[in-house]
């Protein structure tokens, strides 16, 4: 049965900040794309509901030169395709969002609602790991900036306390010839959830960005893969040992309906070979 | 038939009721609310076998709002169409997870689920049977009773202490001597998981009990009005003519609402509140878990052929992992023994077919009726005998293919008004360019690209599964101004009947269709009888019925006119609307003006209200004999042929359909658009059921995808770049206007077709379903490995 909840949306964060203070057992509601299916099924029990579509920190969707973006809380994943700018210049990122369910739960959806159900397989997290993203949470002490890298900490577990919010995610802004791309495996080409992501990003000192989603406990960062390509020429051969490397760094689940290990492996390794000549290729282009 | 013109046969006039549907404005049994209504929820049973220790309900009807729950006490009915064998509530004992074991009745749906939820039950899990073998090995019954189950007999045959629900044969020939002659036997194990129906509208059921009588009133999403009270009055042991059934609009069916399923529960909750109505809407995870599903399959097929390839013996085993309780799936499996050889005249032939019970959620009607499952078996296996024979696959089953003069497998001789599986097989070879497997070089210089092509034949029959006396009906009246209203006792659950009965109604009465209408809310207090909407039967037997009933008003209308013209009846026809005289046309009648009776000048009126009558029932069918199989089991048969065109991707395993042409020979076709439109919509469930769908269980019964995040059917991004349907026309003597039902047909042998394509890509049989990227990627790299 759904749990009885008082709902409340608030016009100022300070509100928000507030009432999460004042009420432990709340769940914010943004796209509600997550939540409702959570209460549905009976999986999220709550008191409180705090919808936060209200507060206008939360709906700025912005860039300036030199900053880079900001996306509040409230912008939805089809405001985030639909950006023309974002797309030239974070191409990862919008990948992620044209891939994200279907139209219609795109329309409600939210990339920080995407990152905050921290699903190991959220669309929205191997781009924005990759562009180093940072996460600003708000309490009623104030904001703090935090790398999107160290926000997930288990499948469906951040680092946020009942009393914090996420405000929005800023994403530094990129040097012209920056490129990326990100490559997901699914069951069927509609709407599903991905089995592997990846995100893939080369700067222009020719630095390579590696992410991975719907493969470990939490998406992740391959800093220490990074580490081993610096410095390396984007050569076939490189993309041939990336393929195989980029597997010693995963631990997908063994008991999983969606996919099987075995499948998993291979298709990190092929994704990730993809992804690699994808952005090769441009390059020479 | 006659080729003359015809004004609406074969034309593509808009589906009647398609406007109302878009606009929303079509009242589904989901959105029906009635005063005083009562909201139903039941428990259901977490583990797939186990004892009912005891059932607490007290703090569930402790709580306000709580008007009735009812346990397996309360309940003392058994129901089923062929096996008697199932509860309506579990008592002592549950067979699979997802089965009732408390139904709760309240204000409204919140109330009532949390009074589910303060009920508790004890149970001690019992061991379960989970597969095919272990229903066989029988150690574990899932009916202790079965010895003692009613069931029809003489078309079924359960086996005695076994899982055996029913074991049908077919014995032709001598097999055993026929493969010791053969110059080649092939051998082979396919298998196929359970699959679900998906409607868009989930099982929806309201009844109502008069408090004061036996009768009941039900509005439910079924398929089927007439079997409903059928089966209900033969479960409660009241007259069939106590219940009443209607039948608004209705969101599919697919035969997963073609028997009997929440309406016995909802009416007991009704009864237990003294007549409130009671409503019980199935979630969509109840569609699932609790209401019934296409049986999970294994086929172990044997062929054995001459050098030239011709097949002259074929030994097959079908065992259906049916699920815990009967229901259409004896029936299903019974299909096979006639039809599970596929379209082929084959000498010396054994066929047996075993429904198994098993401890998961039962099985039903889906459309194809076990032929998809049969032909993935059947077709799968012509290409790799082919491919052992080094033939051609098109050749070879050019060579062994039924046809005028050849016998089915039950002994049927099939004649020009069969149709023709050669004409539907060479039409979309010629479609996808067919010229042959390819060669192994070429499959490796396209291997170097990364993706390879495939294309892929497959051929399929299937004929209507009914008994033998299986009728229906039609009544048409015809009003003042001309126009009729016509009444048939079946359901359009999405497919159009109601726009096809229409335009022949149209046809045989000559007057423009906006002058029909049928009569949209099936009552089985007012419409005529059916059995049942099923079996791709409707346009033919229904079809027919409605010729006859506009025939019949046609000949009445006639013997009015004949006494104001003062002629024989034989000399006047009919046109436009009007009864006239063939010699003298200015002689004329309009149909309005014979209505109601004619009226003279002076006001003398004779003849009467016109209302045309007309019944249709499958004739000449017979039986199968139980040891053998012969016998004449089909009313029609409709032959069909898929040709797949693919692409695979070697190291993603990811399937791209370029094409699939699917021809039918329909007879005649009645609506093009609607044909057409059953057969794209048919060839991507076939998609569904080849690429992505079917149900997982874990080791102990328990369903692990019973939702759409993990349930993955075909999207709209999922439709081939192009479907072309091809109609072929050969009519049938005995088909209104010469038609035959196709619409079930375009998903069966979808499956094979690919699995056939994706040989001639890689190299590789693949002998399971589904054939999603995952195990196509794994199968690639397993075959590369060194």
């Amino acid at each position: 049965m759904l749990s009885k909840f008082d709902y409340y949306k608030p016009a100022s964060l300070e509100d928000a900040t507030k009432y999460l203070n004042e009420n432990p057992e709340t769940k914010i509601l943004a796209g509600g794309t997550d939540l409702l299916i959570g209460l549905k099924n009976k999986k999220v029990r709550c008191k409180h509901i705090l919808d936060i579509k209200g507060i206008p920190e939360l709906n700025k969707f912005t860039y300036s030169e030199g900053r880079g973006y900001f996306i509040g809380a409230a912008v939805t994943i089809n405001q985030i395709s639909e950006e023309k700018l974002l797309r030239e210049k974070y191409p990862a990122i919008s990948q992620g969002a044209d891939a994200l369910g279907s139209y219609q739960v795109r329309n409600r959806a939210t990339m920080v609602g995407n990152i905050c159900t921290a699903s190991p397989g959220a669309d929205m997290a191997a781009p924005l790991l990759v562009y180093d993203a940072k996460v600003h949470i708000a309490s009623s002490q104030g904001i703090k900036a935090v790398d999107l890298c160290d926000f997930f900490t288990g499948v469906k577990k951040t680092i946020l306390n009942p009393k914090e919010l996420v405000v929005g995610v800023s994403i530094p802004d990129v040097e012209k010839g920056d490129r990326s791309v990100y490559l997901r495996k699914s069951r069927i080409k509609g709407a599903d959830l991905c089995n592997v992501a990846i995100a893939l990003r080369i700067n222009p000192e020719n630095k390579l960005s590696i992410a991975l989603g719907a493969v470990s406990t939490i998406p992740m960062r391959l800093f220490e893969l990074e580490k081993e390509t610096a410095g390396k020429d984007l050569t076939p051969e490189l993309v041939d040992w990336l393929a195989t490397q980029i597997k010693t760094y995963i631990n997908p689940r063994r008991d999983s309906i969606r996919s099987s290990p075995e499948y998993r492996y291979l298709i990190t390794g092929v994704l990730a070979k993809r992804g690699l000549l994808k952005l090769i290729d441009k390059e020479g282009a | 038939m006659d080729k003359r013109e015809y004004k609406y046969i074969g034309k593509s006039p808009d589906r009647s009721e398609g406007l109302e549907k878009v606009t929303g404005r079509a009242v589904y049994v989901h959105d029906m609310e009635l005063p005083g209504m009562l909201y139903a929820k039941a428990l259901h049973s977490p583990f797939a076998r186990a004892k009912i220790i005891s059932i607490d309900t007290s703090a569930a009807r402790a709580l306000p709002g709580v008007k009735a729950v009812l346990t397996g006490e309360d309940a003392p009915y058994l129901v089923g169409l062929y096996m008697i064998d199932k509860r309506i509530i579990a008592k002592d004992i549950v067979r699979y997870q997802g089965e009732v074991v408390a139904a709760v009745a309240a204000t409204d749906e919140r109330i009532a689920e949390e009074a589910v939820s303060l009920i508790k039950v004890e149970y001690e899990i019992l061991p379960s049977v989970q597969t095919i073998d272990e229903a066989l090995e029988a150690k574990i019954l899932v009916h202790e009773d079965i010895n003692d189950l009613e069931y029809m007999k003489g078309v079924f045959f359960p086996q005695k202490d076994s899982n055996i629900a029913s074991w049908n044969k077919t014995v032709r020939g001598d097999v055993e001597k026929a493969f010791e002659e053969s110059y080649l036997v092939v051998e082979n194990e396919m298998y196929l998981p359970a699959a679900a129906h998906t409607p868009l509208e989930t099982h929806a059921a309201i009844a109502q009990a008069d408090p004061y009588s036996d009768k009941l009133k039900i509005w439910s999403s079924a398929q089927s009005p007439f079997a409903v009270r059928q089966l209900m009055a033969k479960s409660f042991g009241i007259a069939e003519a106590d219940i009443q059934v209607i039948i608004p609009y209705v969101g599919g069916g697919f035969g997963g609402k073609a028997g009997i399923h929440l309406e016995p529960l909802a009416a007991l909750l009704s009864r237990a509140c003294k007549g409130r109505p009671v409503k019980y809407a199935a979630t969509r995870e109840e569609e699932f878990n609790q209401l019934p599903t296409r049986a999970a399959m294994r086929g172990r097929i044997k062929t054995g052929v001459t050098k030239d390839g011709k097949i002259i013996a074929l030994k097959v085993y079908y065992d259906w992992d049916s699920g815990a309780y009967a229901d259409y799936g004896v029936n299903v499996g019974r299909t096979a023994i006639y039809s599970g050889a596929g379209a082929y005249e084959i000498p010396n032939v054994e066929i047996h077919s075993r429904t198994l019970y098993t401890n998961k959620v039962f099985s039903t009607a889906y459309r194809g009726f076990g032929h998809l499952e049969t032909h993935w078996v059947i077709e799968r296996q012509m290409d790799i005998v082919a491919q052992k024979l080094g033939m051609d696959p098109y050749e070879f089953r050019m060579k062994n293919i039924l046809g005028p003069g050849k016998t089915t497998v039950s002994g049927e001789v099939i004649t020009e008004s069969t149709g023709s599986p050669s004409d539907c097989l060479k039409a979309v070879a010629e479609e996808i360019n067919w010229t042959g497997y390819q060669r192994e070089e070429e499959r490796e210089i396209q291997k170097k690209r990364g993706k390879v092509r495939g294309k892929g034949l497959a051929l399929l029959h299937k004929a209507p599964a009914m008994p033998a006396f299986t009728s229906t009906a039609s009544i048409m009246q015809i009003d003042g101004d001309g126009k009729v209203k016509v009444m048939i006792g079946a359901i359009d659950i999405g497919q159009g009947a109601n726009t096809v009965i229409r335009q022949m109604a149209a046809e045989v009465l000559d007057i423009p269709l906006e002058n029909i209408e049928v009569v949209w809310e099936s009552d089985t207090q007012k419409n005529p009888y059916d059995w049942q909407t099923v079996a791709s039967k409707l346009t033919f037997m229904g079809g027919n019925a409605v010729i006859k009933a506009a025939e019949d008003m046609i000949r009445q209308m006639k013997e009015v006119a004949a006494q104001v013209f003062r002629c024989d009846a034989s000399k006047l026809t009919h046109g436009d609307g009007y009864i006239y005289h063939v010699h003298h046309p200015h002689k004329r009648l309009s149909y309005g003006s014979l209505a109601r009776g004619y009226s003279y000048e002076n006001g003398n009126a004779i003849g009467g209200v016109i209302i045309g009558r007309g019944t249709y029932i499958a004739d000449g069918l017979t039986n199968l004999d139980k040891d053998t199989g012969q016998g004449l089991p089909a009313l029609v048969w409709t032959y069909g042929a898929h040709g797949v065109d693919l692409e695979v991707d070697l190291e993603t395993g990811d399937v791209h359909i370029l094409k699939v042409a699917s021809a039918f020979d329909v007879g005649r076709v009645i609506n093009k658009k609607l044909t057409e439109g059953q057969i794209m919509g048919g060839v991507l469930q076939g998609i569904g059921s080849a690429l992505s769908e079917g149900l997982k269980f874990n080791a102990e019964g328990k369903l692990l995808n019973p939702t759409f995040t993990d349930y993955k059917i075909p999207t709209a991004k999922d439709m081939p770049d192009e479907i072309v349907p091809i109609l072929i026309e050969n009519p049938q003597a005995d088909g209104p206007f010469g038609a035959r039902g196709v619409g079930e047909h375009p998903m069966i042998s979808i499956p094979s077709a690919i699995g056939n394509a994706l040989y001639d890509a890689l190299g590789i049989n693949f002998y399971k379903l589904p054939l999603n990227p995952e195990n196509i990627a794994l199968e690639i790299a397993g075959t590369q490995a060194p």
